[in-house]
């Protein structure tokens, strides 16, 4: 390579890592605003104009947070919600998955198309019908009622995926099992599922950030504050006349940290869950 | 059904018992799939059906009185003004909302796609705004945004680009904007990672027998990586914009639809009119019109997906 192709091809090295800094400065910006606003003394976060840096910063707010706030309970409800969602959808997905996978029957195409139609159709636009039946069912104001609509509407990711993933476990394996004098169940538990390991960590990960993030299920079913999740309760903190923004901004810091340790470990889990949920391989 | 069993059935050659056999071995894959089509019957498909029949009725929640006023909320709604205007509003909200996340999370993705030192931090650190939350990113957009202590007046003033503090979010003709901008900074991760996903299934060879042709960065773009992309582009922005369209969290906390109405959209209207004033005949109506938008969006989603039909 020449002089002048070396100097190009750092020049080049320097501007993409200068736009990704860029572009990842941006990104992390409301992070940066949020977690720097918690730091600042009572007095501080109603300065106007804002301070762009705490200018004595403490971690008052964190310690205030647990008895001013009900932040640990609702960590737990979207603890409860999330794996009551996650259980749900697998008893439920785990079956039919492996069904289509395994055989051929009239059906199976309307079965898996219209699992995708589900997927489209968003909550939001169901919620006067599925109000109607969450009150007849008399699960309003119990987990339930958030953790049925929620296995609802993950089920059809948790269906396709799990089903991808069953297809390419040879069947052979299986047989050799059936000879071997194993039963359905056991050649489901002991030698199927082992091996979809990865596809479903992806499931699992998906399936519950769904249901930690989701305000309107919440919303809509819970009247019970006793119920509420993160989302829900942090969107109670918002006053109509006063917002006590500080505990509300630590609350959401302290809401997003499980999250923030989810991503960190699966990380390429979350990415192929993502990818395989909206692009065929 | 065990191995014999299996064995005996295709040895015996009698039409009888082979249909027999054949219904059988359905009946368990049926039983296996019956709880989940059971559930989805109940939770979406009876919804869906009691949607279109409450539609029909005028049917206040609190009460268990109802009224069939067959197409009345239909005829209503689409004479009144509101409607269309809900409809600009869902439009400019999806179209600006779509646009922004495609562009920016194109200029992630084309940034990340090269061998570069560090790609796990980048990708995990681009792809927490989607994990997060909505209604968290909300009430932060919405602090950043204040009047009065925000941050972004606060950069504003020190740039000099305005003097006096703006309050976007109480502003009937910029609300939207406040709001679209965390919008596309929730939806932009989910866009770059698809995009790179796409990228990165090109092959290598294009780019290099185009650059011994010597074409500069700008055509390879143009001419390989736009046309190789056009299908997860397609996808990708099919998805988002069916997202945007039912977003519900993140502008119902950052303004509920205000002020004076300027940021709601169709499903948020579905929500006051049905949910929070206790109207769920005239909810009904209004979910009914947003299903026939999501069915198109489906149908067209449908076709592009079981290209092919080879999969299934």
């Amino acid at each position: 390579m020449t002089m002048a192709g070396h100097d190009r091809s750092s020049l080049r090295k320097v501007r993409l890592y200068g736009v990704l800094i860029g572009l990842l400065g941006l990104m992390m910006l409301p992070f940066y605003a949020m977690f720097s606003s918690t730091l600042k003394p009572e007095s501080e976060i109603f300065a106007a104009p804002a301070t762009l840096v705490p200018s004595d910063p403490s971690v008052q707010a964190y310690l205030q947070v647990w008895t001013q706030t009900d932040v640990l309970l609702w960590v737990g409800n979207s603890f409860i919600i999330s794996v009551g969602t996650v259980v749900l959808t697998l008893l439920l997905a785990i079956p039919a998955a492996y069904s289509c996978a395994r055989n051929d029957f009239v059906g199976k195409r309307t079965f898996l198309l219209s699992v995708l139609v589900v997927q489209m159709f968003a909550p939001v636009v169901l919620i006067v019908g599925l109000f109607d039946v969450i009150s007849q069912m008399g699960l309003f104001n119990t987990y339930l009622a958030v953790i049925v609509p929620a296995a609802a509407f993950t089920l059809p990711f948790n269906v396709w995926m799990l089903y991808g993933y069953f297809k390419t476990i040879p069947v052979a394996l299986e047989e050799s099992a059936r000879i071997d004098g194993a039963s359905q169940l056991q050649i489901l538990t002991k030698i199927v599922l082992p091996l979809t390991k990865p596809a479903l960590v992806a499931s699992v990960t998906y399936t519950f950030l769904y249901a930690w993030n989701r305000l309107l299920f919440v919303l809509t079913f819970l009247t019970d504050s006793a119920k509420y999740n993160i989302p829900r309760g942090v969107f109670s903190m918002v006053g109509a006349l006063q917002t006590d923004w500080r505990m509300m901004l630590t609350v959401s810091v302290i809401g997003i940290i499980p999250l923030l340790i989810l991503f960190a470990f699966l990380e390429e889990y979350i990415v192929a869950g993502m990818t395989a949920g909206a692009v065929k391989e | 059904m065990s191995l014999a069993e299996e064995y005996t059935e295709t040895s015996d050659n009698s039409r009888l018992e082979r249909g027999l056999a054949y219904v059988q071995r359905n009946s368990r894959a049926y039983l296996l799939i019956a709880p989940a089509a059971v559930f989805l019957l109940a939770v979406v498909g009876y919804p869906i059906i009691e949607t279109f029949r409450l539609s029909l009725y005028q049917s206040p929640a609190d009460s268990n009185i109802e009224t069939f006023v067959g197409l009345q909320h239909y005829v209503e709604i689409f004479n009144s003004d509101i409607f269309y205007r809900l409809l600009w509003q869902t439009g400019r909200w999806v179209v600006a909302g779509v646009a922004g996340k495609t562009l920016l999370g194109l200029l992630i993705a084309v940034h990340l796609k090269g061998d570069i030192r560090g790609r796990k931090f980048f990708r995990t650190a681009f792809l927490i705004p989607w994990g997060i939350p909505y209604a968290i990113s909300a009430v932060v957009f919405r602090w950043i945004e204040h009047p009065q202590f925000g941050y972004l007046n606060a950069i504003l003033l020190k740039l000099g680009i305005i003097e006096q503090g703006i309050g976007i979010l109480g502003n009937p003709s910029l609300a939207w904007l406040g709001v679209v901008v965390a919008d596309i900074w929730i939806g932009t991760p989910f866009m770059a990672i698809i995009f790179l996903a796409g990228l990165q299934s090109i092959p290598q060879e294009l780019y290099e027998a185009a650059a011994i042709d010597g074409a500069e960065k700008w055509h390879q773009f143009r001419y390989i990586t736009l046309p190789q992309l056009k299908s997860v582009v397609l996808i990708a922005t099919l998805l988002s914009t069916i997202w945007t369209f039912v977003s519900f969290d993140v502008i119902w906390t950052m303004t509920g639809g205000g002020p004076i109405s300027s940021t709601a959209t169709l499903v948020i209207h579905i929500y006051q009119v049905g949910l929070q004033n206790g109207n769920l005949g005239r909810g009904a109506a209004y979910s009914v019109i947003g299903f026939l938008f999501l069915f198109v969006f489906a149908i067209i989603y449908l076709r592009i997906y079981t290209r092919g039909g080879d999969e299934l």
